[in-house]
């Protein structure tokens, strides 16, 4: 009896987990990087990949406006790459308008889905934007859960674009 | 009068020399492994820049390309954007069919992801002289050029001082043997003022005021200046109703290149047609200008300007010329809309003078693909349908506007059947009863989980029995376009049906002022009238609002912003402008999916399941929309990547007596159709907020096993139907004290 008790207790705790919204993240789990997943999808996916790298590189050598007109030519050849709204909304969150960096992220966020390599980088990203908004009370959990899921990158509570390549 | 003419040379030299009219640019093309080469028309792209065919590819030379089976090189241009200089490259495509399967530097093999061919040019904002040039500066001029210029029309241009005695003499004689004027004695800078300051008239009074401002001239101006304003000035040719003025606007127009790139025999062919630039036209006059050419390089070897060998191997070139590409007038509304949509300070005399580059966010391809279906498909119409067939000057109009739904760019705009006869673009400018293309607005209100909860889920059932609504007009009393009633019908159906009565009534359900939230938070700018026939369509708007309501469904929720051009640049101050990507989240994208659900299921069973018929398969959602006495036909429909509004009717109200199914979905129809190959790529990503449950579809209950019937419905994380299946609910009840999961719990385990 106790056994059946347990077993059932367990799976009631563990329903609601599965109905969240939103992925966990999951320390341990090493965040996304875009490189690993830049082979992946169809023709039209990679090439786009192959933009967004162009434009990662571009930002890394601090020429973002070239970098954020690479992303934009990605968009172009696949507009529903999540990647390619990722790394826009991330050289807007430090580079350029947060707000637009958050609504990037928002579309970034729908696309990826369940990916919970991705889930360090979209909470950091969005304590990032909030706290470049003026919102620190708001951004700073979003940025320790970040500096929880993936330390070594969002230690300094920022994402370079080399640790997103 | 020599005070006069000083200062009137001064005005002009030392304010703006030149006004060069902005040119508006479209998207680059981007090739990349996997693209359909054939359905982007790769080589119409080719040919439009300016690209030459070459019947061999090494070596291959800039500004041509060669194709043979399975390969197709291109030597591509450096061309500059906005952010990044694309340096010259030679390009190797291996071609399967008409895919490219892969693509290399062909100098380094290196494997490339993406290229990018140059934007091409969509028009231009000319002012009333409708000149066009490429201003060049004189060291960007290849020196054989200028020699050959010189050689043929002004020899001694270096050690004259604006007027040549010697060689007025010389053509007063040659013309007083021949007995009239036959040849000129006008130095560069004569004709440099002459075209400057003065009428083409032939009198010794303006000749005399030539000769005086061409000394003042060289007096007040070094010979360089003056030189290059002489290139940039002179009159080359013509493109259609554009006046080609310059040596860098010549360049482009008769070998696609710029004038850097320029070979001594294509030089001197440029200086040989400033004689006569349409009588001595290549184009159309290419022996004529062969010999007029071969005499200028005679010229230049007696003037020791070239040696024996390069006027051998340059007489023996063949003239060859780029074909003639004529402006793309299919574009013409949406310069106009970008203009509209740039800052004012970007005035038509900005615009006309400043030689603006803009990039705009245009996709030639499907632009074209749009005028070109707008003008066949109304043609066809006014065939088939007597009603439609024009009366005197009153004829059947047409908009189509396409959007990128993620990035809000317009990638075609047509406004109308001629921009030559109506510039009112019926797009962005004409606001139409929308009909049922509005009632999608109504279901998103109904559906989206506001401070109560949403009021319906796709499993709900809806009253289409008849309906009267009393209002200070009067009683109002809407009527289905079969003019029955349905009785009560499932939400799904009353969509894709287009039941005016049970949307009518889910209107009054929701309240009309939440109906119009919705709407404006879509993207919808017009004002809204707050009346229960609202629900059906009863408010004017532009197909362009209604293109970004429709975007933001379509991009999960998110609202784009339109955008017509990237960045406006000063060719000498760099980028003046830049339009980035704007989004902003109004819905949750659970209730965009589901509104995008019940679309799609508008197009798979309801009132444009023609498109189906039509052989265009993946992912679709649209509505059609008819207005009151069918006065305006719609269709708004989107994939993941496109949302396209198809809107047709007469500028005047005049019914077309005819449904939006029959007339505006073959024209939205047969665009997606062209623009995606008749596969659409992606899906529509159901969120994870979204539960995808099988119900019983008679009582939207839970379908267990052992339902009679059932569907696929999707409901947001809460509004899930807790009833099931009635064959099932005797089983839930309570047996012994224990419920029905206690029970099978037990059964399990006892089995295990």
């Amino acid at each position: 009896m106790s056994a059946r008790l347990a077993f059932v207790l367990g799976l009631a705790l563990w329903l609601p987990l599965l109905a969240c919204q939103i992925p966990r993240g999951v320390v341990g789990v090493e965040p996304l990087s875009l490189s690993r997943v830049a082979g992946e999808g169809d023709p039209a996916r990679r090439a786009s990949m192959r933009l967004v790298m162009g434009g990662l590189e571009s930002d890394g050598e601090g020429r973002g406006v070239e970098a954020s007109s690479r992303y934009q030519r990605a968009l172009q050849v696949d507009p529903t790459n999540p990647y390619a709204w990722l790394a826009l909304a991330r050289q807007e969150v430090f580079e350029g308008d947060a707000e637009r960096g958050l609504a990037h992220l928002d579309k970034a966020r729908a696309l990826l889905g369940a990916d919970e390599r991705a889930t360090a980088h979209l909470v950091g990203l969005r304590g990032a934007a909030l706290v470049a908004l003026g919102q620190p009370r708001l951004g700073e959990p979003f940025l320790q859960e970040a500096r929880q899921l993936a330390p070594v990158v969002w230690g300094d509570g920022k994402l370079d674009a080399s640790e997103l390549w | 009068m020599v005070v006069r003419l000083d200062g009137v040379v001064r005005d002009r030299f030392e304010g703006r020399l030149f006004r060069v009219p902005s040119r508006v640019l479209s998207a680059p093309t981007i090739l990349y492994p996997g693209l359909d080469w054939k359905r982007v028309d790769l080589l119409g792209s080719l040919q439009r820049l300016g690209y030459r065919e070459s019947a061999t590819h090494d070596p291959l030379g800039l500004g041509r390309f060669h194709l043979r089976r399975g390969e197709l090189r291109i030597h591509r241009r450096a061309f500059e954007h906005p952010t990044r200089a694309e340096p010259a490259r030679v390009l190797a495509l291996r071609l399967e069919g008409s895919v490219i399967s892969e693509l290399r530097d062909a100098s380094s093999g290196r494997e490339l992801g993406a290229a990018f061919l140059e934007p091409e040019l969509v028009g231009a904002y000319y002012g009333s002289d409708h000149e066009q040039r490429e201003l060049v500066r004189l060291g960007e001029v290849p020196e054989h050029l200028i020699d050959a210029i010189l050689a043929v029309e002004d020899q001694r241009f270096r050690d004259h001082r604006g007027v040549d005695v010697r060689r007025i003499i010389g053509a007063l004689v040659a013309n007083l043997r021949a007995g009239g004027i036959r040849q000129g004695g006008s130095t560069l800078t004569q004709q440099l003022v002459k075209n400057f300051f003065l009428t083409p008239e032939r009198s010794l009074e303006r000749k005399f005021q030539e000769a005086v401002m061409a000394l003042i001239v060289e007096a007040r101006y070094e010979k360089d200046a003056i030189l290059e304003a002489y290139l940039n000035e002179i009159y080359l040719g013509q493109r259609g109703s554009t006046a080609v003025h310059g040596v860098g606007e010549a360049s482009h127009f008769f070998f696609g290149k710029g004038v850097r790139d320029l070979a001594l025999p294509e030089s001197a062919l440029i200086a040989a047609i400033i004689k006569s630039p349409n009588g001595l036209s290549p184009h159309s006059e290419p022996e004529r200008a062969q010999k007029r050419r071969d005499l200028v390089l005679e010229l230049m070897a007696e003037q020791g300007r070239i040696d024996d060998v390069a006027l051998a191997a340059a007489k023996d070139e063949p003239v060859r010329v780029a074909k003639v590409t004529p402006e793309p007038r299919e574009a013409r509304y949406f310069l106009d809309a970008l203009q509209r949509q740039l800052p004012n300070f970007y005035g038509p005399t900005t615009l006309t003078t400043e030689g603006l580059q803009i990039y705009s966010t245009l996709d030639l391809r499907l632009q074209r693909t749009a005028a070109r279906v707008v003008a066949e498909e109304l043609a066809r119409l006014e065939k088939t349908y007597a009603k439609l067939k024009p009366q005197g000057d009153v004829q059947v109009q047409a908009c189509l506007i396409a959007l990128r739904p993620q990035t809000g760019e317009v990638l075609a705009l047509v406004g109308g059947r001629d921009y030559g006869k109506s510039q009112f673009d019926r797009c962005t400018q004409a606001r139409r009863p929308a009909g049922s293309v509005f009632k999608p607005f109504v279901y998103a209100a109904a559906l989206e989980p506001a401070s109560g909860g949403p009021v319906l889920t796709l499993a709900a059932w809806v009253d289409d029995d008849p309906l009267e609504l009393l209002t200070p007009a009067g009683p109002w009393r809407p009527k289905n376009f079969d003019h029955e009633n349905h009785g009560r019908v499932p939400l799904r159906e009353a969509l894709e049906r287009s039941y005016n009565v049970a949307t009518a009534r889910l209107g009054q359900q929701v309240g009309i002022p939440r109906v119009i939230e919705m709407a404006h938070r879509l993207g919808i700018e017009s004002p809204l009238p707050q009346v229960p026939s609202l629900a059906i369509g009863a408010a004017d708007i532009t197909p362009i609002e209604l293109a970004r309501a429709y975007a933001t469904l379509a991009n999960g929720g998110i609202r784009p912003q339109i955008r017509t051009f990237e960045d406006v640049v000063d060719p000498l101050a760099g980028t003046l402008e830049r339009q980035p990507i704007e989004a902003e989240r109004v819905l949750d994208d659970g209730t965009a999916y589901l509104v995008t659900s019940l679309l799609e299921g508008v197009v798979n069973r309801g009132t444009a399941a023609a498109l189906r018929r039509g052989g265009l398969s993946g992912p679709v959602a649209g509505k059609t929309g008819t207005s009151n006495d069918e006065r305006d036909a719609w269709f708004v429909g989107y994939t993941p990547e496109l949302v396209a509004v198809v809107w047709i009717g007469f500028d005047e109200p005049k019914s077309l007596g005819l449904a939006a199914s029959a007339i505006a979905l073959p024209v939205w129809e047969r665009f997606v159709r062209e623009a995606t190959g008749g596969v659409v790529r992606g899906r529509f990503l159901r969120p994870p907020e979204v539960d995808e449950i099988e119900i019983d579809p008679m009582t939207g209950a839970v379908a267990l096993a052992g339902c009679p019937a059932r569907r696929v419905e999707y409901f947001l994380q809460g509004t899930e139907p807790v009833e099931t299946c009635p064959g099932w609910i005797d089983r839930w009840e309570p047996r012994d004290g224990r419920g029905f999961l206690e029970r099978l719990f037990e059964t399990w385990l006892d089995r295990l």
